[in-house]
């Protein structure tokens, strides 16, 4: 179905509709330009050990007294 | 000191340019030398070694005493503190201390303690490279 074909039906969608298929295009525009750094549903490991700093005081004291 | 650049690598090729990270390429040396990539972790607290590269490296679990707790996602993991010399492009060997895990699973990180203590990052992500220098201890 073309554009052409569609703007009759569109024109006649009630305000809500028209919002909603607004909201529905910007959203598919968005997801096909988007590039693939994050999928849905895909696990992504985070190893980085951001908070450890009693590990970090026992390596700075393994250093020192080497 | 002049500073050396690296280029930022593809960590899984099937995703090309979103995979790009700062792994450095350096030598660590215990019993053995071993040629590895490390990922540059500026929120990172501490260096961590995957434990068959430390195992690589001569370091045998049992004989580590210094246990090290890991905190937050890496709770879990069992750690043993070790010392290892390591050469960074043609820079002077420096001592790193890592935590040296029971598990594979975890990355070779340079983090805080003490990679970032022995060199300087800048982090040029857009020209996909970070150069790094060996600090300039101030005491």
């Amino acid at each position: 179905m073309s554009l052409v074909e569609l703007l009759p039906n569109i024109h006649s969608l009630p305000r809500a509709d028209k919002l909603r298929l607004i909201q529905f295009l910007a959203q598919e525009l968005a997801e096909a330009e988007a590039s693939p750094l994050l999928e849905t549903g895909r696990e992504y490991a985070v190893w980085s050990p951001d908070r450890a700093f009693t590990a970090a005081e026992t390596l700075l004291e393994t250093l020192r007294s080497e | 000191m002049q500073g050396q650049q690296f280029p930022f690598v593809e960590r899984e090729a099937e995703r090309g340019v979103a995979s790009l990270a700062p792994m450095l390429p350096l030598t660590l040396v215990g019993a053995r030398a071993v040629a590895v990539a490390g990922l540059l972790d500026t929120g990172a607290a501490i260096n961590v070694l995957p434990y068959t590269t430390g195992v690589e490296l001569g370091f045998v679990w049992e004989r580590q005493t210094t246990s090290v707790k890991i905190s937050g996602n890496l709770s879990i993991v069992d750690a043993r503190a070790v010392l290892v010399s390591a050469v960074v492009g043609t820079f002077a060997p420096v001592r790193l201390a890592f935590a040296w895990t029971k598990v594979d699973t975890v990355p070779l990180i340079l983090g805080q303690i003490n990679f970032f203590l022995e060199f300087d990052v800048c982090f040029f992500r857009s020209r996909q490279h970070f150069e790094i220098r060996q600090a300039q201890r101030t005491q």
